[in-house]
């Protein structure tokens, strides 16, 4: 693979657990390109959870290497890993974690003013991602006035808004109905397509699994697969 | 950012804002009434005191000490050359002092005499009622308080005995010619004015004189070596230790109320970082510095503390100018403390400086009590966060 956006060599992490450990991921080791839509599946408990929560910056390895954009996540300082996160990567959540005080526009707004963006190109910006997922009507609505779907939308303008590179999404249509589900993933796969941003999943939806590019798959923490599916 | 999203945090926190908002906001509403009634108090004692006191400044014989009543009987000095032609002109109020005996009704009672000059225009004492035209007897005046412990009355005749210059005992019939409505204590009880030129004459001390009251701080400059000038700070040390007691003794309920108002504010603020942990995780996802939460729910905080500050100017507005143009009538028994300001209602000013100062101290309170909390936010973990734990 030419220039992956992520390098995982030997990477391992564990949690303790009183006094022994728990050792989440065994010796991964994974590139993920630009442009991938890509699945790592697997029961609960896995590590799915685990590995997107290191991609992302968000947590870091015990041991071996993860390279997200270049950056060493291991020697991110927390200020570099927000910057990270905020410049350069999306995040969609199973239960959306919206912002419940702000309406649907200041909600995608959000991620822009951390960013310092101008307000022109930040009202375009806006505009532009809630037209991605077809809620521009819905502009005004509180979290609260919408369905699960439709809140999935909007977390998914929310991580698109800033165009990332990646997008790491936590098992996105886990709470939604077929209906939605396909909706999203209709949605996600068109932005993947028109803007070549990377996805990377974690589910274990089988509904999602039809769309991957890409699946890995992960067992007690080990891939024990990684198979790119055409077709999809 | 920060603050309007703080702000619509607030605001979607609902009754437990209000709440939160009410109690602070009652709390300074007390403050700034207490600090107004305080400050009115003293501003009016000090007024009261300058205008039948103190006058412009006082010049106190070296010989006399107030607090000890042996100094009392040779407590006096001659008025210095220097100022004679100032006492004439009517700028400077020679005030001489002397124990005394006074008979009431055939009792015996103790009193200072004061002989003060009734033609003198520089204190507001209403030292015209000691012309002695019409009266064949020296005629006095005395205050409420010495009329109730005393039991005289206007136009009532009683002896006074006293010591003169020489040692030797000489007395004097007077006659209350008014009993006197005083604002200051001081000059009441206990006391019986007559007039100075009779005094001197029954004392054999033609020349002598206590204090010298000068009409303004300029005469301070007259040569009297006998005489000690009593600057303001001085001469008001008592008053205001005494305010400085009362307000530390109101404090107390008032520190209660604060410490009440700040703990709802932690309260809030610790269940909301426990409540709103995801929400956390999922700043810190989208790009959120942990100092940038971390100020985020200190900045709650303290908006609170502004919301309340404009719900207490606003809505403590009709009571503060209600205290203003009524006035508050203090207890009288306050006056036998012997501090002036008790006598009329005392109408509300409010020191602006002293409560932007309270205010701005209690908005940095509030800010550290939020910020209390919210340091939690560092030691979070985002993944954490993120399951809610």
């Amino acid at each position: 693979m030419e220039d992956p956006i992520v390098r995982i060599k030997n990477m391992s992490k564990a949690f303790p657990t009183g006094e022994s450990e728990f050792l989440a991921l065994k010796n991964v080791n994974l590139d993920f390109g630009k442009g991938e839509f890509t699945g790592i599946v697997g029961p609960s408990g896995s590590g799915k959870t685990t590995l997107l929560n290191v991609i992302g910056s968000l947590d870091t390895p015990t041991s071996g290497e993860v390279e997200v954009l270049g950056l060493e996540v291991s020697q991110l300082s927390q200020k570099g890993s927000s910057e990270l996160r905020s410049r350069h990567l999306g995040f969609i959540f199973q239960t959306y974690n919206l912002l419940p005080v702000y309406d649907v526009y200041e909600n995608v707004e959000f991620p822009l003013l951390l960013l310092k963006m101008a307000p022109n190109e930040r009202r375009k910006a806006v505009m532009d991602a809630l037209e991605w997922v077809g809620l521009t009507d819905k502009a005004q609505s509180r979290p609260a006035q919408l369905s699960g779907g439709q809140c999935q939308r909007v977390a998914i303008a929310r991580a698109m808004v800033k165009k990332p590179t990646l997008v790491l999404a936590d098992e996105p249509t886990a709470n939604l109905d077929t209906e939605n589900s396909l909706h999203i993933l209709d949605t996600m796969q068109k932005i993947n397509a028109a803007l070549s941003t990377s996805f990377i999943f974690a589910t274990h939806d089988q509904k999602v699994i039809n769309y991957l590019h890409r699946v890995i798959k992960l067992i007690d923490g080990k891939v024990v697969s990684d198979d790119t599916q055409t077709g999809a | 950012m920060i603050l309007k999203l703080a702000l619509r945090n607030i605001i979607g926190n609902g009754w437990r804002s209000l709440i939160n908002v009410a109690v602070i906001a009652i709390v300074l509403i007390g403050l700034i009434w207490g600090e107004g009634m305080w400050y009115s108090w003293l501003t009016l004692a000090k007024n009261q005191q300058r205008e039948w006191e103190y006058g412009g400044g006082i010049l106190r014989a070296k010989s006399y000490d107030p607090f000890d009543a042996f100094t009392w009987e040779n407590g006096y000095a001659p008025v210095p050359a220097e100022a004679q032609s100032y006492v004439r002109g009517g700028r400077i109020v020679p005030i001489l002092y002397s124990p005394g005996m006074i008979y009431p009704q055939g009792r015996m009672m103790n009193a200072l005499v004061k002989g003060i000059p009734e033609n003198q225009k520089v204190l507001s004492f209403p030292s015209t009622a000691l012309n002695a035209a019409d009266s064949s007897y020296v005629p006095a005046i005395i205050g409420r308080e010495m009329a109730k412990t005393s039991r005289l009355q206007e136009g009532e005749v009683f002896t006074l005995r006293l010591k003169d210059s020489t040692g030797a005992f000489n007395s004097l019939d007077l006659q209350v010619s008014k009993v006197m409505d005083c604002p200051v204590p001081s000059l009441d009880i206990g006391t019986v004015w007559i007039d100075l030129a009779a005094l001197r004459k029954v004392k054999l001390l033609p020349d002598a004189a206590t204090v010298l009251v000068l009409k303004d701080a300029s005469l301070t400059a007259i040569k009297a070596p006998l005489f000690r000038y009593i600057d303001p700070r001085e001469f008001f040390a008592d008053l205001n230790q005494m305010v400085k007691t009362k307000v530390s003794g109101q404090s107390l309920p008032f520190g209660m109320l604060i410490l009440l108002a700040m703990l709802a504010v932690f309260d809030t603020q610790a269940l909301a970082i426990f409540k709103r942990r995801k929400e956390i995780g999922m700043l810190s996802a989208l790009g959120m510095t942990k100092g940038q939460i971390i100020r985020l729910f200190t900045s709650e905080g303290a908006l609170y503390m502004v919301a309340a500050s404009v719900c207490a100017v606003v809505l403590g507005f009709p009571l503060y100018w209600y205290f203003a143009v009524k006035g508050f009538a203090l207890p009288q028994g306050y006056q036998s403390f012997g501090v002036a300001g008790f006598n009329e209602p005392l109408k509300f000013h409010y020191p602006l400086l002293v409560i932007l100062g309270t205010l701005i101290f209690l908005f940095l309170l509030t800010v550290f009590v939020s910020w209390l909390p919210a340091r939690k936010i560092a030691r979070l973990r985002p993944t954490e966060a993120l399951r809610g734990k």
